[in-house]
């Protein structure tokens, strides 16, 4: 294949092109409509590395770090916490019919409250004192859990019955079949709920972050835009997106590694 | 040898149905070494019979016994070969033809090299490292079979293994699985709705009917083996057509019966 034909094949290049046409439209309207808190592409990206590179402008850097650090803590303990109560429950609420019944309900109301309604009155019940992390870990594994649970109990569902059958046949008992069959079967599937239960964990973060306990990225985000601060304000946000957008691609990079076998991904749930 | 007397098997119907007879009153023993064919139309019983041979039903009524000794589970003398493959997508074919063992607790090194030896004896030498999805149906059987070969049962269960293929890969199997098992003369009972390949393969024909699921009657087929040598010439032969002749007013007559007692229930329900 020629080099030209190799970058033309790429995704990379269209993802650039996407990016440029969207910098230059941004840039020709915030130019012709001169706004204080709608500021210039450029302007956006030169306040990028002045978040980012420590030194580069004051202690701009050491802020957007400290927050970075405060909110991901969070976010990992709870997307942990997440993954290591939600797999194992919806995995077995998926093999045994009864314990599901009980746990049928509580599904339910993960899947359709809206959060942001009762997210006052947890904060209210748990504290929001120095900085309140248990109370934002344990919010942002309300945020997370459900997409793991229902992604993982599908998993369990959608496993052709005749491995099962097979593997009874040749001698398999409960814990191998668990083993050799259902682990590894339900594997994609339970790589999807992680995917789908981190894009919630970050949406949580932010949430609880933003309108409700005033700590880290959420808290900077609130003081630039009480600053007026629009470049660094957008700055923010890209990094935040863009830190996002690191993470899901790392998950998706794992679930390849670990489902080899299976050569299309999956959309959605 | 296994012995199946009397055995009844219902499964509970949907919601408001009566329950499914799906056996009744079945006696039928399977001799040694024989290669026994199962036809007969579909829901008339016959995979329920493997699933019970192979212990991964309970029957309610009768019993079943392999070699004297009554089955109760699964056990590793009875190996199946399933119509879907049932093939575990994330392991090579050399995993999954060594999964049987692998159960049993054989060790890793051994297992392998039994699993290597029967990779070599499906005609699949050299596939070894591939994944389920990389194969063709009919190279996914092979899988299936020597998997199954792999525990070296006394008895072979297969149900409907070549259904899912299309004409001339089933052709090539069926080849293949008759110089198998003229080389091994494994007992096996082969479930299939082809007339024309239980006679080709069987010993003997058991025919079976449905509602509720019984044994209709049992046909021996007299040629000669092996037949795996010229399988085109012992499908053309006399005996055969007239076998296959002889299935097929059977199952017609059983065809009509069923038609007619419906008829009957009809008229009865419609009588005021
Ligand atoms: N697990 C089951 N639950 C309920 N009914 C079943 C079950 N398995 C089989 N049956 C019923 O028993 C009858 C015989 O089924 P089966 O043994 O699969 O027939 P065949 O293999 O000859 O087509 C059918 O009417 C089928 O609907
Ligand atoms: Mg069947």
């Amino acid at each position: 294949m020629s080099l030209v034909r190799r970058v033309l094949d790429s995704s990379a290049l269209y993802r650039l092109i996407a990016l440029a046409i969207f910098g230059t439209v941004w840039q020709l309207a915030t130019l012709s409509h001169k706004s204080m808190l709608i500021p210039t592409f450029t302007d956006t990206m030169a306040a990028i590395p002045k978040l980012l590179i420590p030194g580069y402008s004051g202690d701009e850097s050491a802020k957007l770090w400290d927050a970075l650090y405060q909110s991901n803590g969070a976010l990992l303990i709870g997307f942990a916490i997440s993954v290591a109560l939600g797999v194992p429950f919806g995995l077995l609420i998926g093999r045994f019919r009864t314990i599901e019944r009980f746990a049928n309900l509580y599904i339910s109301i993960l899947l359709v409250t809206p959060m942001a309604a009762v997210i006052p009155l947890l904060v209210m019940s748990l504290g929001v004192r120095d900085g309140a992390m248990p109370t934002r870990v344990i919010l942002i594994v309300l945020f997370a859990i459900v997409m793991l649970v229902v992604n993982s109990r599908a998993g369990i569902r959608q496993i052709d019955p005749s491995l099962i059958e097979m593997a009874r046949c040749f001698g398999a008992g409960e814990l191998s079949i668990w083993r050799r069959i259902l682990l590894p079967g339900s594997l994609p599937a339970i790589m999807t709920g992680v995917r789908l239960g981190l894009g919630r964990a970050i949406t949580g973060m932010v949430i609880i972050e933003l309108l409700f306990i005033a700590v880290g990225l959420g808290n900077l985000i609130q003081r630039y835009d009480a600053q007026l601060d629009g470049p660094r304000l957008y700055a923010l946000i890209i990094i935040v997106v863009f830190e996002a957008l690191l993470l899901i691609q790392f998950v998706r990079w794992v679930e390849r590694r670990v489902t080899p076998w299976r050569k299309t991904p999956s959309f959605g749930r | 040898m296994i012995e199946i007397k009397g055995v009844s098997k219902a499964f509970p119907g949907r919601k408001g149905s009566e329950p499914v007879q799906a056996l009744k009153d079945v006696d039928l023993i399977v001799r040694d070494n024989e290669f026994l064919t199962v036809l007969g139309p579909s829901g008339c019983g016959k995979t329920t019979l493997l699933r019970v041979i192979a212990g991964l039903v309970p029957h309610d009524t009768g019993e079943v016994l392999v070699d004297g000794k009554p089955v109760t589970g699964p056990g590793p003398e009875r190996a199946m070969v399933f119509q879907s493959f049932a093939l575990m997508p994330w392991d090579n074919v050399l995993t999954n033809v060594a999964f049987g063992l692998e159960m049993q607790g054989v060790d890793k090194k051994t297992r392998e090299l039994k699993a290597l030896e029967l990779i070599e004896m499906v005609g699949l030498g050299g596939f070894e490292k591939r994944l389920p999805g990389e194969l063709s149906g009919g190279m996914q059987q092979r899988v299936g079979l020597a998997r199954a070969l792999a525990v070296s049962p006394k008895v072979l269960l297969m149900d409907e293994p070549f259904g899912a293929l299309d004409e001339q890969t089933r052709r090539l199997l069926q080849e293949e699985l008759l110089r198998i098992w003229e080389a091994t003369r494994t007992t096996v009972v082969f479930i299939t709705h082809s007339m024309e390949e239980a006679v080709l393969l069987g010993d003997r024909v058991v025919l079976m009917r449905p509602r509720p699921g019984r044994i209709d009657q049992i046909l021996d087929i007299p040629m000669a083996r092996p037949r795996s040598t010229h399988l085109d010439s012992v499908e053309s032969s006399g005996e055969f057509t007239a076998m296959v002749g002889l299935l097929w007013s059977n199952l017609r007559a059983m065809h009509s019966d069923v038609r007619r007692a419906r008829q009957a229930g009809q008229a009865a329900a419609t009588k005021p």
